[in-house]
């Protein structure tokens, strides 16, 4: 038995290592677009013109992934992409969880009903599918970063809420929680000094869950024209210009910004179920 | 739980900056024609009056008229009921390939347990759920229908055959009830890459479920028992773990329908697939509230009335369930 669980242990470690690599280069990659890039995001290169695709060129030694059809460059939209995509989903992740974890905290403390009352919404908020309620939300806020990350608020508040919510109501019953209560602490100090810490070990893995998530659904509304517009270089927006030419066999323009979504996903939810197991495999009832 | 689904989408629907008749003119018509439209449509009554009119509307399957440029006019029910069965088509063919893939991919894997099938296996799961749908749309299109020109890039139907009557919508059933096999044929040819883009992308939760339970079926006493007595380890995996472990399978179909539904909408637009989905997003963009609110209801609706089957079923397959 106990083999085997190193062994388990360690191929966790190497998924959150991996993932945290791919993170932090994408952090990276985001933060230094402007210099890493060899040219400018809008600047256009209107060499041979094709009758495919208007100015669009394969990928070439001067552009590694290409040009798109106003002969931009593929490569550096690729890595500005990530710094649009990192921004919205950094905000509205955060958000959601400055949201919705202290409404958990509270509602799984005080109980009875209007535990009740808001586990109902937040639940009946949560069955209905997210991307379907962000385009609402977006549509309702108008388009631009900002905005598509409220969106993004909005459908993850209920998972954050339920997560802090449950592990408040085991917390809540430890005994020295009630040894607090004893001593005449107030619920206040007892909720955020003895509570939120030990609810707040669960939050790193959902995290990288959420955000891997929160990445396809804002890829999702730009592709679907409700998100980032134009000419802010991001992956869902160029995809949906890029799907217009596919038919004649122009694959470089959405090839390459459809895999940035997936190896960046990829990375974070290696990060969340690496940690998953890491952290505490006590937790594993949770979303696997 | 529909009632607080409805009264969401209610308020968000009036919070929205901007109107369905500015939408429709844009500001060109005179202002006495717009103040004649609001009070037909009742838009110029308090929010409470417009609120209590929406839900027993609701209540007596009334979904009101289209406002918007595309189905302006047109009873919202209508336009829904010409739209469900593309969407419906789609989801039953994505749900056969995500379960068939799925559940295949699972029982390998943890038959397997911790070789190397097993974690090619778990790496797709992981992998092809997080994989864009649309993305992966595009690419299949490219490969099947632009490089290999197997199959229809997109659309429902062949545009040089006329798609058959309508009977119930589905084309795969009304030319099947016609008896005509050549288009249920290409039916079928246009469903294809749809639903092997969806029914994919969905099949990573189903193998990580069936794994996960087979994992722990396997080692159960009865299967140790069943062991003990010498029945053959096929026998076994196939007659005692593998029945048991499929039935949490039967609540993730439930939960994936929420997810199918949102997956719909990425693939309705990749594949120009004329169903629910688009229509939510079109009637979005001309902020036509009677037909959002019309197919935001028919999905609740859907969902719920999935939940409380998965429900059912479970109750009967798994006596334990029923309490």
């Amino acid at each position: 038995m106990l083999p085997m669980l190193e062994k388990r242990r360690t191929l966790a470690g190497v998924m959150s290592w991996i993932g945290l690599g791919i993170l932090v280069a994408f952090i990276v990659i985001a933060v230094l677009a402007p210099v890493i890039a060899p040219y400018r995001p809008t600047a256009q290169f209107l060499t041979p013109p094709n009758p495919l695709c208007g100015a669009c060129a394969p990928p070439s030694f001067s552009h590694w992934m290409g040009t798109d059809n106003l002969g931009q460059d593929v490569f550096t939209r690729v890595l500005w992409g990530a710094q649009t995509s990192l921004e919205v989903v950094a905000i509205g992740v955060i958000l959601a969880l400055a949201v919705g974890f202290p409404v958990g905290l509270y509602s799984g403390y005080v109980g009875g009903s209007i535990d009740k009352a808001i586990l109902l919404v937040m639940d009946s908020v949560y069955a209905f599918p997210g991307l379907l309620l962000a385009a609402l939300v977006a549509a309702m806020l108008g388009k631009g970063p900002f905005n598509i990350a409220i969106a993004i608020t909005v459908i993850y508040i209920p998972l954050y809420y339920r997560v802090t919510r449950n592990q408040t109501l085991s917390v809540r019953e430890e005994t020295y929680v009630e040894a607090a209560r004893s001593l005449g602490a107030r619920p206040w100090t007892i909720m955020w000094v003895y509570i939120a810490y030990n609810v707040l070990i669960t939050i790193p893995v959902i995290f990288a869950l959420s955000a891997a998530d929160a990445i396809l659904t804002a890829a999702g509304l730009s592709y679907l024209g409700l998100g980032i517009q134009l000419p802010t270089p991001d992956w869902g927006l160029d995809l949906s210009v890029a799907q217009q030419y596919l038919t004649d066999g122009v694959w470089w323009t959405s090839f390459f910004p459809g895999l940035m979504i997936i190896i960046l996903t990829v990375g974070l939810s290696f990060l969340g179920e690496g940690l998953n197991d890491l952290i505490n495999p006590l937790l594993k009832k949770g979303r696997a | 739980m529909l009632l607080i689904l409805l009264t969401v989408v209610f308020t968000v629907l009036r919070i929205i900056p901007g109107d369905p008749i500015y939408a429709l003119y844009g500001g060109r018509a005179p202002l006495s024609v717009i103040m004649a439209l609001r009070h037909r449509l009742g838009l110029d009554q308090p929010y409470w009056q417009q609120y209590v009119n929406y839900i027993v509307q609701i209540f007596s399957g009334n979904f009101g008229i289209s406002l918007g440029a595309h189905y302006g006019g047109q009873s919202v029910t209508d336009v829904i009921m010409a739209k469900l069965p593309a969407t419906i088509e789609l989801s039953i063919g994505s749900m056969i390939v995500a379960s068939t893939v799925g559940i295949s991919v699972g029982l390998i894997s943890g038959i397997n347990r911790d070789k190397v099938v097993d974690v090619v296996g778990r790496l797709y799961g992981t992998t092809i759920f997080v994989i864009p749908v649309f993305w992966l749309g595009l690419m299949l299109q490219l490969l099947f229908a632009v490089d290999l020109r197997w199959l229809p890039a997109n659309s429902r139907f062949d545009i040089s055959s006329a798609p058959p009557a309508t009977i119930t919508g589905l084309y795969t059933i009304d030319s099947l009830l016609a008896g005509r096999l050549d288009l249920f044929v290409i039916a079928i040819r246009h469903l294809a890459l749809p639903c092997l883009t969806l029914g994919l992308v969905l099949s990573g939760f189903f193998a990580k479920t069936v794994r996960a339970n087979l994992l722990r079926t396997i080692n159960a006493d009865y299967v140790e028992a069943a062991r003990a007595r010498g029945i053959r380890e096929r026998t076994i995996i196939s007659r005692y773990a593998f029945k048991n472990a499929l039935i949490p399978v039967i609540t993730v179909l439930g939960l994936q329908f929420a997810i199918l539904f949102a997956g719909a909408v990425l693939t309705e637009t990749t594949f120009n697939w004329d169903g629910m989905g688009r229509l939510l997003i079109d009637s979005i963009e001309v902020q036509d509230y009677p037909l959002i609110q019309g197919t935001i209801i028919v999905f609740s609706f859907i969902i719920v009335l999935i939940s409380i089957l998965v429900d059912v079923l479970s109750g009967i397959i798994d006596p334990r369930v029923r309490y």
